[in-house]
């Protein structure tokens, strides 16, 4: 985009013109301490609590704590550049950032600047919103019964998450949960074709809290090289970037995403991770010295999380006339976030915490990751609370069958281990259990359309598949789907209409699995 | 001025206490007084010495109160006991504040690139006392810097007229102007 002369004049004229009796009184402070990415600043008697603060150097603030004598802030930019005794202005306005259309396919920082070398983003000054919003009430909201396609066999069969619902994804480090959200973010696609502009299209808000750069920039080329960032917007406060910065990131990516919420768009936003979202605010807050609690964390470490959290929601269809706050009705913010847990141990803290406030969760395990099973969701300790009523009705009767004989399978692989001495019924499950899981394993970067995860998983509880090799189940997989696509499409299509599995399609489903198993060889 | 919390209530307990008992000038001069004799480098060297014991600070800064009003000569010996001879720091400044505030005024100081008349300072006051429904005692103080027009500041409150400060406000509307999308 080049600078046309005359607008930029046009700018400047603008700007002088508006100079004219522009002499409002300031409140201002000295700064009397500073260091650690907190400052103390005197003064600034009519301050307001996260109200954006502007240092002499240009560096800004966000006020936290009104003492009687002077205001804790902390910093958005390098510490070095203030001093004490510099003067601090008040802005008079809450820390807010910008939202809109205008934002999706860049990478911007916790304060809404952009942070890809795209030039500004255009957008006015109605466009800012503050980055603490109160959540819909209860008569603005309406039970989750749309479903959020993630696009991966395992979550959508077995823990079906709904728009507007809030599911917790959490496991150790290195179980795949960013892998998880890239797969989810790139199955979106598949409901507006990639188009911005489309109103069907499921928008993405990715939310990078204390990520290494590197795994930043990673994630931005997979989605532009699936055609995903189009419709995506990432936020990102980076290992290198003050913990304010960090901990105040969701709360500008979850702006974000209410504003088309409100407009009536679908937005699904990924906060990664919530944990270290927790330490920074733990960090910021120690230096303020508010008074520590249980692992140090503050008292009110919990609310974080749950305001955080609960401005995901699913609009009433009337929640315009309920508040003008909202443009248009039926708008959903779906919130999948990350907690990383060590050694698995979801029993800690935080984990706790963001389990209770959640609607389930998907628990990777780094014992199934490492024995091949990928994405290693743990399918018995994973739960969605609400997403039940938003599956397809195709998906659920084929997905029944699917959690019972796979818990059948688990309990009975203890004995498995012991020999061959084992009945047919038992056999029989365990055979069908080895088929299931080698079913729900899926590649990387490889979303499957619900109706494909239909017919496949149709045809593994059917019992078809008991035969075939569990180590050919992939190579099955691959041609049974290929098969479907191209000689009978209007399978796929008639799922995706009337949501349901017709006998018809049941039948045709089977001969399917014989000419391809015959096909194959198996 | 930057009055810490400690050192203003101290300050409002003795103001309190003076115009309680309608002693408030002569209690304001003998303040003026010992904030004059801080001022002084050596008594303050003497007097926030923390190698000198605090027995010799309190007979000698005794010595020096004998003359003032027996309040102030009270509140000398309690800041002692308190172990707060860090307020007598402020308390000049913390008191004038608080008796200007007492009588509905309030200090500032105006910044300006040359000398202001009289009489120019005399309406700024005037018209930011109105603003801030108190009357305002103006300083004048030179900065070259601003190159042109006047700044004021009042209690924590800033007034920009500079061009300076226009210049600096300007830049950084232009910096954060949106250019229209090509």
């Amino acid at each position: 985009m080049d600078l046309r002369p005359a607008e930029v004049t046009s700018i400047l004229k603008k700007e002088i013109e508006s100079y004219q009796g522009d002499t409002s009184m300031q409140s201002v402070g000295t700064v009397l301490s500073v260091g650690d990415g907190v400052a103390r600043v005197y003064g600034l008697e009519d301050c307001m609590m996260n109200e954006l603060l502007e240092f002499s150097g240009g560096v800004r603030g966000v006020a936290l704590n009104l003492e009687e004598d002077n205001v804790g802030c902390v910093l958005l930019g390098s510490a070095t550049e203030v001093s004490e005794g510099d003067e601090v202005r008040a802005t008079g306005r809450i820390i807010s950032v910008p939202t809109g259309d205008s934002l999706l396919g860049r990478v911007v920082n916790a304060l809404g600047d952009p942070l890809d070398g795209r030039g500004p983003l255009g957008v006015g000054d109605d466009d800012f919103l503050p980055i603490e919003q109160p959540a819909p009430s209860v008569v603005e909201r309406q039970p989750v019964t749309e479903p959020l396609q993630t696009g991966i066999k395992a979550i959508d069969a077995m823990i079906p998450i709904g728009r507007g619902q809030r599911e917790l994804i959490i496991g150790d480090r290195q179980t795949g949960k960013t892998a998880l959200i890239i797969d989810s973010i790139i199955s979106q696609k598949t409901t507006g074709g990639g188009d911005p502009s489309n109103p069907e299209q499921v928008l993405c808000i990715y939310v990078a809290v204390a990520q290494k750069q590197s795994t930043v920039v990673d994630l931005v080329r997979r989605l532009e090289a699936a055609g995903a960032m189009t419709y995506t917007i990432v936020v990102t406060a980076s290992a290198i970037d003050e913990a304010s910065m960090q901990y105040l990131s969701c709360y500008a990516g979850a702006t974000m995403g209410e504003r088309f919420r409100d407009e009536g768009r679908h937005v699904v936003i990924f906060y990664d991770d919530l944990y270290k979202q927790a330490l920074a605010y733990r960090q910021v807050m120690l230096l303020l010295r508010r008074p520590p609690g249980r692992e140090a964390f503050p008292g009110d470490v919990f609310n974080l999380h749950s305001r955080l959290l609960e401005r995901a929601a699913k609009l009433a269809d009337n929640a315009p006339q309920i508040n003008p706050r909202y443009k248009a009705g039926g708008g959903s913010m779906t919130a999948l976030p990350v907690v990383e847990t060590q050694e698995g141990d979801v029993s800690a803290y935080i984990p706790t915490n963001v389990i209770s406030i959640t609607d389930g969760q998907i628990f990777l395990e780094a014992n199934l990751f490492n024995s091949g099973v990928r994405p290693a969701v743990n399918a018995g300790i994973s739960v969605s609370r609400v997403g039940g009523a938003a599956q397809i009705p195709a998906m659920k009767k084929s997905a029944g069958g699917l959690r019972i004989n796979l818990a059948q399978y688990r309990e009975l692989q203890a004995f498995a281990q012991f020999g061959s001495d084992l009945d047919k019924a038992t056999q029989a499950t365990l055979t069908r259990g080895e088929k299931l899981v080698e079913i729900l394993k899926q590649g990387q970067y490889a979303p499957v359309p619900v109706e494909e995860q239909v017919m496949m998983i149709h045809a593994g509880t059917s019992g078809s598949l008991d035969e075939v090799p569990t180590v050919r189940v992939g190579e099955f997989e691959r041609a049974f789907l290929a098969h479907m696509r191209d000689a009978q499409p209007e399978v796929g299509q008639g799922i995706l209409e009337s949501g349901l599995l017709s006998d018809e399609a049941k039948a045709t489903v089977q001969e399917a699995v014989g000419a391809v198993r015959a096909q194959l060889g198996m | 001025m930057i009055v810490d919390a400690v050192t203003a209530r101290y300050a409002e307990a003795l103001y309190q206490l003076a115009s309680e008992r309608g002693v408030l000038e002569s209690v304001r001069s003998g303040v003026e007084q010992i904030a004059g004799e801080i001022a002084e480098d050596s008594v303050a060297a003497f007097l926030f010495d923390a190698r000198v014991p605090a027995t010799e600070k309190r007979s000698r800064l005794e010595r020096l109160g004998e003359t003032l009003h027996p309040l102030l000569q009270n509140f000398v010996g309690l800041v002692f006991d308190k172990h707060r001879e860090e307020v007598l720091r402020g308390l000049g400044a913390a008191f004038r504040e608080r008796y200007l505030a007492g009588k509905g005024a309030v200090e500032g100081r105006v910044e300006s690139a040359r000398p202001l008349a009289q009489a120019d300072i005399a309406s700024l006051a005037g018209n930011i006392g109105r603003r801030l429904s108190r009357e305002v005692l103006l300083t004048n103080e030179i900065d070259a810097e601003l190159v042109g027009g006047v700044r004021v500041l009042v209690d924590n409150r800033l007034v920009d007229h500079s061009v300076r400060g226009r210049l600096a406000g300007m830049k950084k509307r232009l910096k954060s102007a949106g250019v229209p999308n090509a």
